[in-house]
């Protein structure tokens, strides 16, 4: 069974409404993201609420990423 | 790609059946929109329900006072849906939704035939409001955390 992470994003220090968005995997802290034109950094990521089935519903704080 | 491909990653359709999904799949088409295309607007009579495939779409909001400007509240990306709203209560568009990124893929589903679909099986309509109901609970979470 394949596992989704259907993520909830916010962005600090930035004027960004933030983003919600499927992927395949769990985030790491420090990973790059990229939300549609612009590249973050996962300062943060935590369960939102319990898994349901191959669901899981995460929250991830970013960074604006330097290059 | 087989839109039942994509239907199956989509948390709105999470604990149907193979068939059904099949089923929802025959009512499904596919448009693609580029960055700045106007998808819905808000204030409009909404018709249809949203899958994002690829790509990703802002949400904008334009309050109900004359001198406030528009504003996003959030951006969609892959396997979210927007439009339930309207497919749920009858209402005008909340919000207008704009593509972000170039060749922006949705999955569009008429409401009628979508409606049609949950009154002939009602384990499907069943599944699919309560999953739609915990899809609006994920994004108020969200907006709680902007917020924060």
């Amino acid at each position: 069974m394949t596992e989704i992470y259907k993520i909830s994003y916010v962005v600090l220090g930035k004027e960004h409404p933030g983003a919600i968005k499927n992927s395949d995997h769990r985030p790491d802290i420090g990973e790059r993201v990229k939300l549609g034109k612009d590249e973050f950094v996962v300062a943060e990521i935590f369960d939102l609420i319990p898994a349901r089935g191959m669901f899981h519903y995460l929250h991830a704080t970013l960074q604006t990423a330097e290059n | 790609m087989d839109p039942i491909d994509v239907l199956k990653n989509v948390e709105l359709f999470d604990g149907i059946t193979p068939e059904e999904l099949r089923t929802i799949a025959g009512i499904c088409e596919s448009r693609t929109y580029q960055a700045g295309e106007l998808i819905t607007k808000q204030g409009m009579p909404g018709e249809e329900l949203f899958i994002v495939h690829a790509g990703y779409v802002e949400i904008i909001r334009t309050p109900l006072t004359s001198d406030s400007k528009p504003r996003t509240i959030v951006n969609l990306g892959e396997g979210q849906i927007f439009g339930e709203m309207a497919l749920v209560d009858m209402g005008p568009r909340s919000a207008s939704v704009r593509a972000l990124t170039d060749h922006t893929r949705l999955l569009v589903i008429q409401r009628d035939a979508f409606r049609e679909l949950c009154d002939e099986n009602h384990h499907l309509g069943y599944i699919i409001m309560q999953n739609i109901a915990a899809d609006l609970s994920f994004k108020l979470r969200h907006r709680h955390l902007v917020a924060r």
